[in-house]
């Protein structure tokens, strides 16, 4: 990837996360980044600027020696970028300006991470190592008294503290993708609307209900109703696990929904054990017609529409094996 | 008046073309009630097919429209509601409860035919 393919990344992520400039400077006050501390950090920025590249090369130094930040390690190209933006970051570090452009150079470094699978406490361990080597230092180096000195110290590890609020986020947020990304095709493949008969709509309902989905479901039923005018619906609830009044509301908006549209909704597949806890819930589903089972359900369907299955022992064939 | 009530044979007819005021939503309640006695109607139809909202007023005045019809003895049935307008009337927790519906006109009138076959007064 570019820079530039980089940079615009990071400001896609930065927008997916929510970090306007408002949330930006809440975080800054989150960890009590103030003017003192702006004041103490340049005091200090002579004697961390020469040295940012020692102090990348500890960074990555703690990290050789894990094997748990080997996939990084072992890519050079990645590695190489990850040491520029390391050294420039420290840079950023003691300049004083926290705005928009640092943080979207942290997502970079977060991006870049997250890209190499660095878990947050490998991250943490190594950022902690470098800040332990940058404290030695104001110690050894800086003007003022001991106090001062942790002071100034202290004002850095404010700005630190933003830093890996910062990258932990998108490390999480990152992992989370995956996440998100799947529950939005099982969202997508899990409610189809089939039709059987003519007018008569099949619906099987497979897994967890929320809201969300139930709302799904309930647009692309009566969407459905519309388009193959459809009388009649039944909706199979046998991969349903578990109903508890939560969804059971969401199933009889429904089939009101239908109603409303001139089509009835038989419902199949209540379990046993789904039909007990409904009772012992006390959820009356009296405005649903209910049927045990989906055979039961399309028969009693297609009597509704006018329909008659009717075996014929003239028409059957044997297939040849 | 937005909506124009017809007459087809036993049935009246109204389709609703715009949004209605409240006014006119009572002029054709109104309406409906006294063209159903004089007309001797067995059914009644009202096509919302147009409207792409339904609020609570405008839901209680099909009711009353529906139960005025059936006690002057005609079937009224609502036909027409689009999936978006049924959706939202579920979610605001507005029903049609014992009323009629279908899908569109052709299915209203179908099923009033079906109950008027039933019905021992056509024979």
């Amino acid at each position: 990837m570019s820079d530039e393919q980089q940079q615009n990344a990071a400001i896609a992520l930065a927008r997916e996360m929510g970090l306007s400039d408002a949330a930006i400077e809440r975080r800054q006050k989150i960890v009590g980044l103030e003017a003192a501390d702006l004041a103490r950090i340049a005091a200090i920025r002579d004697i961390v600027l020469p040295r940012t590249e020692p102090y990348a090369d500890v960074f990555f130094a703690h990290l050789a020696a894990l094997e748990e930040a080997r996939p990084l390690l072992t890519n050079s190209s990645l590695l190489n970028k990850a040491r520029k933006l390391k050294a420039e970051h420290l840079a950023a570090l003691v300049s004083g300006q926290y705005g928009t452009p640092y943080v979207l150079q942290r997502i970079q470094l977060g991006l870049l991470y997250a890209k190499a699978r660095l878990d947050t406490r490998i991250f943490l361990g190594a950022f902690h190592h470098l800040l332990h080597d940058i404290g030695a230092d104001i110690m050894k180096y800086s003007t003022g008294d001991a106090s001062e000195r942790f002071e100034q110290f202290m004002s850095l590890k404010k700005v630190a503290f933003f830093d890996i609020g910062i990258i932990v986020d998108v490390l999480v947020f990152e992992r989370e993708r995956v996440i998100r990304q799947q529950q939005e095709a099982i969202r997508e493949l899990s409610t189809p609307v089939l039709q059987i008969r003519d007018r008569l709509l099949l619906l099987p309902i497979i897994g967890v209900i929320d809201t969300h989905r139930a709302r799904l479901i309930t647009e692309s039923l009566l969407v459905a109703i519309r388009d193959n005018r459809a009388k009649a619906v039944v909706m199979d609830v046998t991969g349903v696990a578990a109903i508890d009044s939560k969804v059971a509301n969401h199933l009889m908006q429904t089939v009101s929904a239908a109603r409303l549209m001139g089509a009835t909704v038989i419902v199949t597949g209540i379990s046993s054990a789904v039909a007990q806890s409904l009772v012992a819930l006390g959820i009356e589903m009296t405005t649903m017609r209910t049927v045990g089972d989906l055979q039961g359900g399309l028969e009693e369907a297609e009597q509704m529409l006018g329909l008659r299955v009717v075996a014929d022992k003239s028409a059957l064939r044997y297939e040849a094996p | 008046m937005a909506a124009t009530i017809l007459k087809q044979g036993k049935v009246l007819i109204a389709s609703i073309q715009a949004a209605l005021s409240d006014r006119e939503l009572i002029e054709l309640r109104d309406a409906f009630a006294d063209r159903v006695g004089r007309f001797r109607s067995h059914g009644v139809i009202v096509d919302v097919t147009a409207l792409d909202v339904l609020d609570s007023f405008a839901t209680r005045t099909l009711r009353d429209i529906a139960y005025t019809a059936k006690l002057r003895g005609a079937t009224a049935v609502v036909v027409g509601i689009q999936p978006e307008v049924a959706f939202a009337m579920v979610q605001l927790g507005l029903s049609l409860d014992g009323i009629a519906t279908a899908l569109d006109l052709e299915e209203g009138m179908a099923l009033l035919a079906g109950i008027e076959e039933d019905d021992p007064r056509a024979r």
